[in-house]
């Protein structure tokens, strides 16, 4: 394990991208800020720019207009770069997947640009913050792998 | 209902009653006159008529615009809120086929310029003299002319092809306006 990847798992700052939520998947995540859950005790925060993040917390569906706008944010994101789809429309879609404004589910969306990124899935209608921190311990655990 | 029927069969009571006189002859027909809540169709030659004695009364504002596929076109409703009062008059506009045009609001109240112009993206009303008519909703790789809100638009089938990827980081982007060397 690299020096880097070693101090990486200690500090994973997140981006958080809405690409269409409902805000209610946002809701959940802003719980694990705060003292409840507090996440800051793992050494994550939330960042203001992709070129910070070492993990983008996408939540909603992957709209036609926001799946460029996810890659070109992915792509900015320094690499490796761990992807949390978190929410069913983040990982399937969810119900609406038979809109006509429908792009792709976000791990497709990333692939398509990356096939080699890392996307894990946070299911539920909205996760709860519970399963977010499990998705963030297992993230830590697959760069130890690096 | 048929759109030519001039008379008028519901009886013009109360704050909703007095407005709807007040609009005059380009009413061509009452659907609906309760207590708080108004539904007139207006003579699609004499929108903008109707829409500037809508604005010129005291308290009254364009609350948004909807609109809806019927059979001999899309019926666009504007609804019109009297916050003071607590009431809300639509006014039914029909852009009828072939064309679908009607006059644009938006030349008299600046407020119905967005919502004509998701009228016309999703259900392709179109508006000749609106002063500003680019796509708002849809996005930039959606063909022109179609229309997803249409009853003739099948959400599966008729879905056109996805926007295309970026280019990987390390294919040089050649897109004009990201060169920046």
């Amino acid at each position: 394990m690299a020096l880097t990847t070693w101090a990486l798992r200690k500090s994973l700052w997140v981006y958080h991208v809405n690409t269409g939520a409902c805000n209610n998947c946002d809701i959940e995540v802003l719980a694990l800020l705060t003292p409840r859950f507090d996440v800051e005790r793992l050494g994550m925060i939330l960042v203001g720019s992709p070129r910070h993040a070492d993990v983008l917390a996408v939540t909603g569906v992957c709209t036609r207009q926001t799946m460029p706008r996810l890659q070109e944010v992915y792509m900015q994101t320094p690499k490796p770069c761990v992807v949390l789809a978190v929410g069913a429309c983040a990982n399937a879609q969810g119900i609406f997947t038979e809109a006509y404004h429908m792009g792709t589910a976000v791990d497709e969306a990333i692939k398509a640009v990356d096939p080699n990124a890392i996307v894990l899935y946070v299911p539920g209608c909205p996760p709860t913050p519970e399963a977010m921190i499990a998705a963030a311990a297992k993230g830590m655990e697959f760069l130890k792998t690096l | 209902m048929s759109v030519t029927q001039q008379s008028i069969d519901v009886p013009l009571m109360g704050f909703v009653g007095e407005v709807i006189e007040r609009l005059g002859d380009v009413v061509i027909d009452v659907e609906q006159c309760e207590p708080r809540r108004g539904t007139a169709r207006v003579d699609p030659a004499k929108t903008m008529e109707a829409a500037q004695r809508m604005h010129a009364m005291e308290g009254c504002r364009l609350a948004t615009a909807t609109g809806i596929e019927v059979r001999d076109g899309i019926d666009v409703l504007y609804h019109w809120a009297f916050e003071p009062a607590g009431v809300v008059i639509t006014l039914k506009v029909l852009a009828a086929r072939p064309e679908l045009a009607l006059d644009a609001v938006a030349t008299v109240v600046p407020s119905a310029n967005w919502i004509e112009r998701e009228l016309h993206d999703l259900l392709g009303a179109t508006f000749p003299n609106h002063p500003d008519m680019r796509r708002l909703l849809l996005d930039d790789t959606w063909p022109e002319g179609l229309h997803p809100l249409r009853k003739s638009f099948d959400q599966i089938k008729d879905r056109p092809p996805l926007p295309p990827n970026q280019s990987p980081p390390d294919v040089e982007t050649k897109a004009p306006g990201r060169d920046r060397s």
